[in-house]
């Protein structure tokens, strides 16, 4: 806790929704959510009871699956005040805009999962809004190109501000890459269910990151980062793929130390 | 039950009714405005036409050539009649049609294109009749070289030139020569679709609503050989837009 | 027109596979897609139009009936007749009946995608009428005896060589190709006589104007005005939802449609017909047929969740956008409609149980969403016709689930309602996982999951929690 907070949020509280992805697959990129908003000056709770948002299988059409962990995690969630904070656009669009359906035979619930979505925040777009896309400055010396998630660009509008956000840090190089806003061939399920449609979309991803030189590829949600960095990997590619919120607590890191380190 | 009872009674089902209700004023459509305000809205496109010629002429122009018209701007009658000789004659063209539009007569065409020696014959393409003159004046549309039309209205918006089919201004005319020449005078020209739908519903109210319209912007084209854009499908392969900005217009 | 929605999975490998058709569609992002982008940053109130377009459809759909009764009765006022086909059987009988009974030789088509669902060509070039495709997209397509690869772009799939050969039978192999104005001035001169002798069209609609019973052609190439002008009969067919109140309602329309389509300002020809030629005019139709046709659209109108879809405008902007689309092409949704707005039509006027792979095939990107000029939702119907197939919500007979996926489904949500669960559940495939991975990583998975470490490495569940790492980290703060 380095820094008073400078923000018009009204608390210093904030509590975590990691995402049962991030929570059990990609652990580092909820940490790095952590120390992002601890740097903000923020104090971050986190529910131990927590699973998943009810996402998956909601995708998938099993809604009966799906609606009681999606209630959980409302119940859950609703015994906190203030901000929530996802690192995922995709999970935060479902509570804010897929729940409506999910719930739809049921107008209290439909109710809970508004009033509960007007302070539950993707992690970009909550820094953007309450500290600015100029709020965290840093070090690193990485070429980074972005890929623009489709649920944190369509559903939530998250567009160019990590880009802007990016640009505060010394020394990271950014490239644009072609189609950037084109989808990575993720989608859930439909990776796994449709290989070989969801791989030649990928296909097309890496070539456009590939073409770009990039050392690195900074993407705003988890599973997209599995099936971009998979994908890299099955190349020979050393290219890593990181959450926003991992380079950017790197990079505070590394302004901190005073060093750049790989 | 008929056929079409039938079907829209399915229709109505299927929205969950069990008759037809009139629909509530929605301000999303037009259809609501009654013929007072649609009449009104018909008479100020005509109104801004004549107000904001300038404007529009030199919008005009610009989305005109954008859409793929060859355009050219001429100071008076004369000049426009050797424009057009001068077109005709590029394409050594033998059979000319042209529409009875008066802009067509205000220029002294005939007697140019007479004079030019190589335009064999100058046909006003209307006339009604039999079938036999019916099959005459298709064949005599596939075998022109050059169509001349006038314009009922132009759209600045678009490039667009708006050409309502009647006697004297058949449907083939503007469609099936190779080259099309558009006569346009300053003041038809409205800003945008919208004024042209105003004034068509205006006379769709007041029970003057023409037979059919079509709306030409640029040459007839294609991009369904591998995306790539060509001219002159079906219709015309060129189209001339000559502006006619005399004083007496 | 037979639907083989059953072959999804097999025809989309097949495109994939396929460089060249690979190539022709990059034209679909690179010329289409670019093309709407380009128009709607021209437009100032493109997100208005937009917007008053969606109110204009909805409102109408909302009213179908009362707006098709309209329009019926308008267009017999004109002159017009107008028959209402409960399918596409009727509509193509009655075109065959009154094409017999007026002695027709020459159909000339423009391009249509509701003639397509009555194979109309075809069984009337069977049925001994001699009956052509005009929009050179689908005369390329007719003499390669197949179906329409895009709404708008019929043969984008063929490539200069493909339409040389199909239009010039002696075109051979070591040949120069011809580039494509020399092969659109080949078509145009094949066509020109068909135009000339035509004493029949065939024609869709764009848009069916209620108050004044008109309608409205769309084109760039002008066959929709040599259909509407030389033949003695026009037949102009569409779907039931094609219907717009006003004549006023046409420019935000006529707007919307064509820079989603082409990204133009306004397509070369725009017609309106209100009605038979009129009296003191030489040419144009004598008589003005327009075919009303449901073929299954009630259901879609019946179903709350589904009726936006029939706001449908046709412009093929979905396809554009569509990341998959531009992967498995036209061919693999397996009948009329493909893309995006396909794998929901197509389902649902067909069967939902042959076509189950459809809603399936999908990213959710939301991409054809934010394409559509009338803002349909097309990634929330998708997981509407999802929901059916998963657990046959509407209609058991529509559950198409497999066993296995339903239990993995059952198995999931168990390890999700309590921490302790889904914490023992990571760890123990955590401890499965790790023999066969390296760096974390893992290169052949086995089912479920095979699918994925087909192209992708997948990544080794972690060794340790969020949860747990938080917690610890906290008691070191302590």
């Amino acid at each position: 806790m380095s820094e008073t907070s400078n923000n018009n949020l009204g608390t210093r509280s904030v509590t975590l929704f990691a995402t049962c992805m991030v929570d059990q697959i990609s652990p580092s990129v909820g940490e790095s959510t952590v120390e992002v908003l601890e740097h903000l000056g923020l104090d971050v709770k986190f529910l131990d009871e927590q699973t998943c948002c009810g996402q998956p299988a909601f995708n998938s059409g099993f809604r009966s699956e799906s609606e009681p962990v999606a209630q959980r995690f409302l119940e859950l969630f609703e015994k906190v005040d203030g901000p929530i904070i996802v690192p995922s656009g995709s999970c935060a669009a479902m509570v804010r805009n897929f729940y409506a359906d999910l719930f739809r035979h049921d107008k209290g619930l439909v109710e809970r999962a508004r009033t509960l979505s007007e302070r539950l925040y993707e992690f970009t777009e909550f820094i953007h809004r309450f500290f600015g896309s100029d709020a965290i400055t840093g070090i690193c010396d990485d070429r980074v190109t972005y890929h623009k998630c489709c649920h944190l660009l369509r559903e939530v509008g998250i567009d160019e501000q990590p880009i802007e956000m990016l640009s505060n840090i010394e020394g990271l190089k950014m490239v644009q890459m072609n189609r950037s806003d084109v989808c990575c061939g993720f989608g859930g399920a439909f990776s796994v269910k449709m290989p070989d449609i969801s791989s030649a979309i990928l296909d097309e991803k890496l070539d456009n990151i590939e073409a770009t030189k990039a050392n690195r590829v900074v993407a705003g949600d988890i599973g997209c980062i599995f099936q971009i960095q998979g994908g890299l990997r099955r190349r020979g590619s050393t290219t890593r793929v990181l959450h926003l919120a991992e380079i950017l607590s790197e990079s505070i890191r590394n302004a901190k130390t005073g060093k750049v380190t790989e | 039950m008929t056929a079409k009872v039938r079907f829209i009674n399915q229709v109505t089902k299927a929205l969950g009714r069990t008759k037809i209700i009139r629909p509530k004023e929605n301000y999303a459509t037009a259809i609501f405005e009654d013929r007072n305000l649609a009449s009104s809205k018909a008479a100020q496109a005509l109104e801004d036409a004549k107000a904001m010629t300038t404007t529009l002429i030199d919008q005009m122009v610009e989305s005109a050539d954008e859409a793929g018209w060859k355009v050219h701007r001429t100071d008076n009658f004369e000049e426009s009649a050797e424009l057009i000789v001068s077109i005709c004659e590029t394409h050594r063209a033998k059979f000319v049609l042209r529409s009875a539009h008066s802009v067509l007569t205000d220029i002294p065409l005939d007697s140019a294109l007479s004079a030019s020696g190589t335009v064999l014959e100058i046909t006003e393409h209307s006339s009604k009749g039999s079938n036999q003159q019916i099959e005459k004046s298709k064949s005599a549309a596939f075998n022109a070289d050059v169509g001349i039309t006038g314009v009922d209205y132009a759209i600045a918006e678009t490039g667009t030139v708006v050409l309502h089919p009647r006697a004297g201004v058949s449907r083939l005319l503007s469609l099936a020569p190779p080259t099309h020449i558009a006569v346009l005078r300053p003041g038809d020209v409205l800003a945008s679709l919208d004024e042209l739908f105003a004034i068509q519903r205006g006379d769709f109210l007041n029970g003057k609503l023409q037979g059919s319209m079509n709306l030409i912007s640029g040459p007839s084209k294609t991009a369904d050989i591998e995306g790539t854009t060509v001219t002159g499908i079906h219709g015309p392969l060129e189209v001339h837009l000559i502006i006619v900005e005399n004083d007496q217009y | 027109m037979k639907p083989l929605t059953i072959n999804f999975r097999s025809k989309a490998a097949q495109t994939i596979g396929d460089e060249q058709v690979q190539n022709s569609l990059e034209h679909v992002y690179t010329g289409f897609y670019r093309g709407r982008l380009n128009a709607a940053a021209d437009t100032h109130n493109w997100e208005e139009l937009r917007t008053k377009g969606k109110a204009i459809k909805d409102h109408t759909i909302a009213h179908l009936d009362h707006y098709l009764e309209m329009f019926s009765e308008k267009v017999e006022e004109n002159g017009g007749n107008v028959f209402f086909a409960d399918n596409a059987d009727e509509a193509r009988q009655y075109i065959t009946e009154l094409a017999t009974d007026r002695d027709i030789e020459t159909v000339i088509k423009s391009k249509s995608m509701v003639s397509e669902e009555m194979a109309l060509a075809e069984n009337m070039n069977e049925s001994g009428f001699e009956t052509i495709e005009t929009d050179l997209g689908e005369y390329i397509i007719q003499l390669a005896g197949e179906t329409p690869y895009h709404l708008i772009a019929p043969a984008v799939h063929k490539s200069r060589k493909d339409v040389a050969e199909l239009l010039d039978k002696d075109f051979a192999d070591g040949d120069r190709v011809p580039d494509a104005t020399e092969l659109t001035m080949l078509a145009r001169k094949q066509l020109r006589d068909v135009f000339a002798r035509a004493d029949m069209s065939v024609t869709g609609v764009n848009f069916a104007v209620a108050e004044s019973g008109s309608i409205v052609l769309v084109t760039n190439e002008g066959n929709g005005r040599m259909s509407t002008s030389v033949p003695r009969v026009h037949v102009a067919v569409m779907g039931m939802e094609k219907i717009i109140p006003s004549i006023q309602d046409l420019s935000t329309m006529l707007r919307i449609l064509i820079r989603s389509a082409t990204g133009q300002r306004i397509s070369t020809y725009v017609t309106m017909v209100n009605g038979p030629k009129t009296p003191d005019e030489e040419e144009g139709p004598e008589e003005f047929h327009v075919v009303i046709m449901n073929n299954g659209r009630h259901k879609l109108l019946k179903d709350p969740f589904l009726r936006e879809s029939l706001n449908c405008i046709r412009c093929g902007a979905c396809l554009n956008a569509c990341p998959v689309y531009r992967k498995v092409g036209g061919h693999a949704y397996g009948w009329v409609y493909p893309g995006p707005i396909g794998a929901i039509v197509t389902p649902v006027i067909t069967g939902l149980k042959d076509a189950n792979n459809l809603p399936a095939a999908s990213s959710l990107c939301g991409a054809c969403h934010e394409a559509c000029p009338v803002k349909i939702n097309i990634p929330r119907m998708l997981l509407e016709l999802r929901h059916k197939t998963a657990e046959g919500s509407s209609d058991p007979n529509e559950r198409t689930s497999k066993f296995a996926e339903r239990a993995i489904w059952k198995a999931w949500r168990t390890g999700m309602m309590g921490r302790g669960r889904f914490d023992w559940g990571a760890r123990l495939a955590y401890l499965l996982m790790r023999p066969f991975s390296i760096n974390g990583w893992i290169k052949k998975a086995p089912p479920p999951i095979s699918g994925w470490t087909l192209s992708r490495d997948f990544p080794l569940i972690a060794g340790e929690s969020l949860k747990s790492r938080l917690n610890r980290r906290r008691k070191k703060d302590i």
